[in-house]
């Protein structure tokens, strides 16, 4: 149903980022075509995907931008984050390294985006908790305390995939409809910006990853 | 494994297969169940089949057909009424069935079928038309009420008009597989005597020749298989005058590395004791971690495959030689076309090198202001080739570097198939950086079209995805067609101006970039 895709709403830009092997690609293709690859190949730069999912009854489009986690590239990719109203902040459970450098993760993205960008922290690969490094607790509140929402999620087995996006995206869909109420004058919100932009042109080609599942 | 026509996409089902294992039943004995990760024969076995797959699913239909077709035949002559065949494949043996048959239905109408026009039929085509197998008209069931003779003459006009209709496609059809067939065999032909041009006058000569209008002519045709790591070897050089003994030297002291790391990793848990312990820990990591996401479909460098042990040699033994550089993601793509085409110290010494070139070295350092020099090179002639394209891709702050980044990092390799991307290397070491960014203008040319209707998140996945069925012969068409000047300046000249304004012009391109 191509038109039901390309009739939205709103157009949130989301960003993955997090270590590289952590497992940001596959928790995009899990969400957006429910795919999982063993061996996903290694992102260079950024990849895209979209879905459209409903929101109350508003129809809301997530670009998702799929950065690349190497290190090295973190002064290209930290540019993609401008314009972003989410981001997954994402750690394997299984390796504590890549829980212990959230912080500057974070650090970099509220250095380059809006300061009212919605983040989550996602904490992956519960299907492996024989090999938990990072307990669920320990994340939890780091979280809480950082103001992030959080999940644990397997790309591999599904479990709570669907959930993360759809609930960072219904936080950013509260967060704009708060905001819009706010300043009800104004025409532009500067969370929804992106919309505005994206929707302009109606002639787009139907791509089939945003077809519902 | 010197011909590199293992393209990925054609293993695509196998990926597939093995990432579906949860819609599998648990402990089901289905021989199609994910290859466990220690058995890289049986997955590269697969993984050859699948690219086989086409032929496979012929084969299948066309036993399947035969079958069929035998079961059906006694109905054929026993039965009357209407019958209705499947599609008949074609060279099948029926062709005595359909001549019967057309003869029949010719004795009953009473009117010669009028065969197509001489000139469809043209010389030697090794396939009868079969159309008229489709339908045959016979006596209707007596339980129906008799056409009328309006109704009956029209059928038969209507008939008629499918039986031609239908041999004029199989005709047409017949006529593109042997022109497909012909096209193959002339360029397995060409390949052969390209062959024995490079092995026995080029490369003998290769000072000499390689800068001719002949040779350069023949490089840009593609390098057959058979000599293609040899001409990159040649065409890279080897400005760092490394040996096979110092790859060695260098191996030896990243294998010692990994050994010391995997033993004191174990012991004691060194926090943050020396920074860069940890990241030469992490690279080595890393290296592990992209071995296995390296060409997957492939399934000749993952854990257990052919070639892991090798790859991971290669990079470990760069990390050793250049510390400075070190591992950069992109570079096991890189190292791994190398491989595939050249013995192990020789894809090590065309690997040194060929990162040591300027635009190499820029982006795996990640030289931010250098990139942006590139980025707005590129710019540069993509405003002059395509303008207007380039100003669609302006209106929508599209910055080169959203694509860019993945296609010059590994050398098209990703992105492209493996065969086709092996061709722009041939090229690229034939003309250096500057073909990198004319194959990324002779992409957007080629889906130019298509680009222009598109919206900012369409054109950048369709770019950092590019379709699969991409082909050698439109891409370099396009590529052909992309002319690298600007207002008589060259690209080298261009990146140099650029290089020299570098103060005042910094700002003004790739606002993605600035941070």
């Amino acid at each position: 149903m191509g038109s039901a895709e390309e009739d939205y709403n709103f157009v949130f830009k989301v960003v993955l980022i997090g270590e590289s092997g952590v497992g940001k690609t596959n928790l995009l293709s899990r969400f957006t075509r429910n795919e999982f690859n063993h061996d996903s190949r290694t992102t260079i730069g950024v990849e895209f995907s979209t879905r459209t999912i409903l929101v109350g009854d508003a129809v809301v489009k997530a670009q998702i931008w799929d950065t690349a986690g190497l290190e090295r590239y973190r002064a290209i990719t930290s540019a993609y984050y401008r314009g972003a109203v989410g981001a997954l902040v994402v750690f394997d459970i299984t390796k504590h390294q890549t829980y212990d450098v959230v912080d500057r993760w974070l650090k970099e993205l509220y250095d380059h985006a809006e300061a009212s960008i919605v983040v989550m922290l996602v904490g992956n690969k519960t299907d492996l908790a024989q090999a938990r490094e990072v307990p669920m607790e320990e994340a939890k509140m780091f979280a809480d305390n950082n103001g992030l929402l959080f999940v644990e999620t397997s790309a591999l087995d599904s479990t709570n995939v669907e959930q993360a996006f759809e609930t960072i995206l219904k936080e950013i869909f509260h967060k704009v409809q708060k905001q819009k109420q706010r300043n009800s004058q104004s025409n532009t919100v500067s969370l929804a910006n992106e919309s505005t932009e994206s929707t302009a042109p109606t002639q787009t080609e139907k791509r089939p990853c945003c077809v519902a599942l | 494994f010197t011909d590199v026509n293992l393209n990925s996409r054609n293993t695509y089902e196998v990926s597939r297969r093995r990432s579906a294992p949860e819609h599998l039943p648990h402990g089901g004995t289905a021989p199609a169940a994910p290859a466990p990760p220690q058995e890289p024969v049986e997955r590269a076995r697969r993984a050859g089949i699948a690219g086989a797959g086409s032929s496979f699913a012929e084969f299948f239909t066309r036993n399947f057909f035969t079958k069929r077709t035998k079961e059906l035949k006694p109905a054929v002559q026993s039965a009357p009424g209407w019958k209705l065949f499947g599609k008949v494949p074609p060279r099948e043996n029926l062709p005595k069935d359909s001549k019967i048959i057309q003869q029949e239905y010719e004795a009953r109408t009473g009117r010669m079928y009028k065969p197509p026009p001489p000139s469809a039929r043209r010389k030697n085509i090794e396939f009868e038309p079969l159309s008229t197998t489709a339908l045959i008209l016979e006596d209707r069931p007596a339980n129906l009420p008799a056409k009328s003779v309006e109704e009956a003459l029209r059928h038969r006009q209507e008939y008629d008009e499918m039986v031609a209709e239908a041999k004029k496609r199989e005709i047409k059809e017949a006529h593109k597989r042997k022109k497909i067939m012909r096209e193959r065999f002339k360029q397995e032909e060409n390949i052969a005597s390209a062959m024995v041009i490079w092995v026995n006058e080029i490369l003998p000569n290769w000072e000499g020749m390689r800068a001719t209008r002949r040779v350069r002519e023949l490089w840009w045709q593609g390098l057959p298989p058979s000599v293609r790591g040899k001409v990159w070897s040649l065409a890279v050089g080897n400005e760092l005058n490394i040996t096979p003994e110092l790859y060695e030297i260098f191996l030896s002291r990243a294998k010692e590395r990994w050994k010391s790391f995997s033993e004191t990793s174990s012991e004691n848990d060194i926090e943050d004791a020396v920074a860069s312990v940890a990241d030469r820990e992490a690279s080595l990591e890393l290296i592990k971690l992209d071995i296995s996401r390296t060409f997957p479909s492939l399934y000749i460098f993952q854990k257990g495959g052919p070639y892991h042990d090798l790859l991971h040699s290669v990079l470990g033994a760069y990390t050793c030689y250049r510390p400075d550089v070190g591992y950069v993601q992109g570079m096991s793509f890189i190292a791994a076309v190398l491989i595939l085409n050249l013995e192990e110290a020789d894809a090590f010494i065309a690997f040194a090198n060929l990162l040591n070139k300027p635009c190499q070295l820029a982006f795996f350092r990640v030289d931010h202001s250098m990139m942006l020099k590139y980025f707005a090179a590129f710019e540069v002639f993509f405003e002059e080739n395509l303008p207007k394209l380039f100003l669609h891709f302006k209106s929508y702050s599209l910055t080169p570097d959203i694509y860019l980044i993945d296609w010059i990092f590994t050398l098209y390799s990703k992105s492209l198939p493996l065969d086709l991307a092996c061709r722009v290397w041939d090229v690229f070491c034939r003309d250096g950086e500057e073909f990198l960014f004319r194959t990324g203008l002779g992409i957007l040319r080629l889906y130019e079209d298509i680009l222009l209707q598109m919206d900012f998140i369409h054109i950048a996945q369709f770019l950092t995805k590019l379709p699969e069925d991409i082909t050698s012969e439109k891409l370099f068409s396009c590529i052909a067609a992309i002319q690298m000047q600007n207002s008589n300046k060259k690209w080298a000249q261009v990146f140099a101006s650029l290089m020299k304004d570098n103060k005042e012009g910094d700002k003004n391109h790739s606002p993605a970039l600035k941070s």
